[in-house]
Order: C-alpha cells, then structure tokens, then sequence
C-alpha cells in the first residue's frame, strides 16, 4: 500500500514537471500550439529551456557546495560555526533583493555587449544568486540530520572499531536516511530556484517595461508582459488570455511537482 | 544579566550592526560590480554618514525624494504590510495545524474518519495556492481592485499564494503530529479535553500540542520574516506603492546611490525590526528555550 501510494507520488511528479522537459524537444519552438502566436511561443518554449538549465546547474553547484559545507561542518566543529554565522547573515537578506543587486551590474553590460554574450553573462549571475539564496536552507537540512545520526550511537560502535570521524562521515553520509535529506534538500533548492527566477523575472519586465530582461528570459518574465491579456477583449484587439495563463499553469505544474515531492513523510530508518 | 545579554545579541547586534553592515556590504558589492572608481566609494560612505546621522545634507542634490519620504514609506507600508503578513502566517499555520492533528487524533482514537479526509482537501487547496506564483496572486488582487487594494489583503495574498503560509502549516503539523502518539499526549487525552479541531485554545488538546510546539515555531517565524519582506517588496512593485521596493527599483535602474542606500538600510531595518520583535516574543515566553537556540 505504502509501495503502491509512493509510485504514484512519483508518477504524479514527473508528469506534472514534464514542461521543463518537453519544452527540449526539438522543432517545439517553431511549431506554435492553441493558436497562439508564433513570437510568443518561440519566447515561451525559450523561457521554460532556460528557465530548467538555470534549475539544472544551480542544484550541481548548491547541492554540490552544501554537501561539502556540511561533512566539514562536523568534522570541524570551528570551520560548522563560521559557516553558520555567515549563512545565517545571507538568510537575513530576503532573497528578491540579493537578485536585483546581483542583476545591476548585468543591467549596465547589457548596454555593451553583443545578446549573446550578455545573455550568458545574465545566466552566471542569476546563477549566482540563486545558489547564494538557496544554501543556507540546503546546508541546514543536510547538517542537522548528519550531526544527529553522527551523535546517536551508531558512531560510539564505529569508534570502537577504529574508524576515525572523517571515515564514521562518508559512511553516515551513504546513508539512506541521508540520501533521503539529500533528496528534500534537492528539491528544496529547485522549489526555491524557480520561485526566485521567476519573481525576480516578472519584477525587472514590470520596473523596465518594454525594455525589460532581454537577456534573462524567464517564465515570470514572459507571464509579466502579458499580464494585461487576462483583462482585454480578444474581439476588441487584446491577445489571448491563454498567454498570460498558459506559462502561470505550467509554472504552478512544475512547483506542485517538488511540492509533492516535499510533502511525502521522512523515511528515519538508516 | 539575561536580559542584557539578550538586548546586545538581538538588539545591538542582529538589529543595529546587521543593518548598518548589511547596507555597507550590499552597496559596496553594487559599486563593485558596476566598477566603480574609488572615489565614488568615499561618497557613498559620506552620504551614508549624512543619512545615519540624519543630516539635512542628505539628499539636498536629488529631487524627487527624502530620507524622511523612505523612512516614512518604510514605516506607513512595508512594516505594517510585514506585520499583517506575519498574522496571518502565524493565524493559517494554528488553524491547519490544530485541524491535522485533531483528524489524525479522532481517526486513529475514535475511528472517525470524516475530519482526515476534509484535513487531506484542505491540504491539496494549500499546495496548490502554495505552488501558484506570488506575483500571479498579486496581478489578480489588481484584477480585482485595481492599483489600491486593501492592504489587509495583500497581506493575506502574500502568505496564502507562494508558499510561505503551506511552509508555515507543514512546520507546525509536522511537529505537533510527531508527538501526538507520545505518552504525555495520551495521558493529556484521556483527561477529557476537548480537542480544539479548528484553532490549538488553551485547554484542549490542539493547545496542548502547541504549547510544547511553540518554542520550535517561534524561531521558525522568526526566520521567515526575510521572505515576507520579500514578498512584500514584490507586492509593492506590483501595486507601484511609494514603499520600499519601488523605491529600490528606481535607485538601482536610475542608478541613484542616495536613494539606494536609503532604501536598503531602511528595508534591512525593518526586516531586522520585525526579527526583533518576535525574538523578544520568544525571549519572553520561552526564556530558557532563547537560551538553548543561541
């Protein structure tokens, strides 16, 4: 039963995090779906691409980062304390305001440099927010379940076999009670990746306009300029308010995916 | 002695240090990444002397804003709007919770099954205004209201839509469901209370709970209020409300070093504020627990 209820949980969170997918299939781009316009399709498609590459590389280098943080965290107990002091100092910092200022440098480069260019520039410090943002919360959620099963008895046992701290580690670390932080941990990174990337999308189209984030396309971005859609007549020449609904439901597809992800109980055991 | 200890730790240091240092931080990152030449440093360093100090010097080149005009959005908007934000967090996280756990309860103690699967739709209702984004909520308030909702319901949207109330809930079910099969809870149980399926009141068996749950759910609250100013930020931008936001937005896109380090240490003075203000809730209620979190 408990089989038959976690199969279909998984189920349910790959079909609903399938846009991200299948927005990579080739020739999806130019063959626009609903009625819906050429141009904002090709937009649409190139938003969701982009917006799973900057999922994609920002959980390797989060999970990749508090991994590390946290196996040093308990092995060295001066090196967990610095590092806490300064996560906990980032986390005090609402994470929309870390973006934008991480953005402003990019804003004035935009202006110099070819699209190309600038767009892969955008890409690296949106990144690098992201990944600022979002490791405080990962390194808690792996250090407190490590430093708790460091500290139960398991470890007295290794000991008294000879393993020493950094060996009794790797091995709690394989754990499946650690795997399973890992995945929280994980999923975690990407729920809040996308909330960011996209707030932080629909922000700079609303306070730029037509100017908006030509180098950082995103789905908040793409619902932000078609926001007033959902209140025009088609008849009266307004777009269609599938522009404006069609990104918002695949984006809160993809966020109810990891929530469901988030939402099945711990598994304890080791 | 403790409570000296804790006005330097919380006060001083969390409060005062964090935001003179974060402002400093944040703007000199901003100078940096716009490559900026030295002497530029030297005047964002006057000028944040002169707003500190609260010089009328301040801003008397710029037109079109004051540092009393951003300290004024920051109190009349931002930290009202953080407050409301943090009740009603506070309030959905209490009822959902007291309803779980009274489901669970009366399913596995009475056999009533009823409560469990109107606990389980709610459930799904708050994943999905959970996985509906914060800003998509907001243009729908605009919808409705146009550019001046009321702020009690921006308030509302902020933590219903976008998570932070659906992260609240699971915080609060998760630890007062792990001790409902506990000893001490049985023992409460079978005293007689009634359970308080709809909100954890004194004396019945949800306030029971919560009662040993608090101390965990303060600090967690504490912790949110970074994201709550940041959904606030949002709604401010969405709405074009003269707060704090808006305000940011424009001295970054203007490049207005004046209105962005006031803007920054009046949003990070609010966020550590709003911080303080509920540590000191922990401070009093749960003194030894305050102890135990530094």
């Amino acid at each position: 039963m408990k089989n038959r209820s976690s199969a279909l949980r998984l189920a349910a969170a790959i079909v609903l995090v399938s846009p991200l997918l299948f927005a990579w299939l080739p020739g999806l781009a130019g063959r626009p779906l609903f009625g819906l316009p050429a141009p904002y399709w090709a937009g649409l498609v190139k938003s969701f691409r982009q917006v799973s590459i900057t999922l994609a590389v920002t959980l390797l280098i989060t999970a990749f980062i508090s991994v590390a943080i946290s196996y040093f965290s308990i092995l060295w107990w001066a090196f967990g304390k610095a590092f806490r002091s300064l996560l906990d100092v980032i986390e005090s910092i609402p994470s929309i305001l870390i973006a934008l200022f991480c953005y402003a440098p990019v804003s004035v480069i935009l202006a110099k440099n070819p699209q190309a260019a600038s767009a892969t520039l955008s890409l690296f410090v949106f990144i690098f927010a992201a990944v600022l943002t979002t490791l405080p919360e990962a390194v808690r959620g792996i250090t407190l379940p490590l430093a708790d099963l460091y500290h139960r008895k398991y470890s007295i046992s290794f000991r008294a076999y000879g393993f020493t701290k950094a060996g009794i580690l790797l091995i709690l670390m394989n754990s499946r009670a650690m795997r399973d932080a890992l995945k929280r941990s994980c999923v975690t990174i990407l729920l809040k990746t996308l909330v960011l990337d996209c707030s932080f999308g629909f922000i700079i189209q609303i306070g730029m306009g037509s100017y908006g984030t030509p180098a950082h396309t995103s789905p908040g971005a793409l619902i932000a300029a078609n926001r007033d859609a959902i209140f025009q007549a088609i008849e009266s020449g307004g777009r269609s308010p599938l522009m404006f609904w069609l990104p918002t439901a695949l984006l809160v597809m993809a966020s109810l995916s990891f929530l469901i992800v988030l939402s099945s109980k711990k598994e304890a055991s080791i | 002695m403790r409570f000296v200890r804790f006005l330097l730790k919380e006060f001083v240091l969390r409060g005062i240090l964090f935001t003179v240092f974060g402002t400093a931080a944040l703007v000199s990152l901003y100078l940096l990444s716009i490559g900026a030449p030295a002497a530029d440093y030297a005047a964002a360093a006057r000028t944040f002397w002169l707003f500190i100090s609260g010089s009328p010097e301040f801003g008397a080149s710029q037109v079109g804003f004051s540092a009393q005009a951003i300290i004024a959005s920051g109190a009349a908007i931002t930290f009202p709007l953080a407050l409301g934000a943090l009740f009603f967090m506070t309030l959905i996280a209490l009822t959902s919770a007291s309803a779980s756990v009274s489901a669970r309860y009366l399913s596995g103690e009475h056999g009533l099954k009823l409560g469990s699967a109107v606990s389980g739709g709610l459930g799904f209702l708050g994943s999905f205004l959970s996985a509906t984004p914060l800003f998509v909520g907001f243009w729908l308030l605009y919808g409705l209201f146009g550019m001046n909702p009321p702020m009690i319901l921006i308030a509302l949207m902020t933590v219903l839509v976008g998570g932070a109330g659906w992260d609240a809930s699971r915080f609060l079910i998760s630890d007062m469901g792990g001790q409902i099969d506990s000893t001490h809870t049985m023992v409460y149980s079978m005293l007689g209370p009634s359970v308080g399926r709809f909100f954890p009141l004194p004396g019945t068996m949800s306030g029971y709970l919560l009662h040993s749950s608090a101390p965990r759910f303060i600090p967690y609250i504490a912790g949110k209020v970074p994201a709550i100013i940041g959904g606030i930020t949002i709604a401010e931008m969405v709405f074009s409300f003269p707060g704090l936001g808006r305000n940011l937005l424009e001295a970054l896109l203007l490049r207005n070093d004046e209105q962005l380090i006031a803007s920054v240490f009046v949003l990070l003075a609010v966020n550590a504020f709003v911080t303080f203000l509920v540590k000191t809730l922990l401070f009093v209620m749960y003194p030894r627990w305050y102890e135990k979190s530094i």
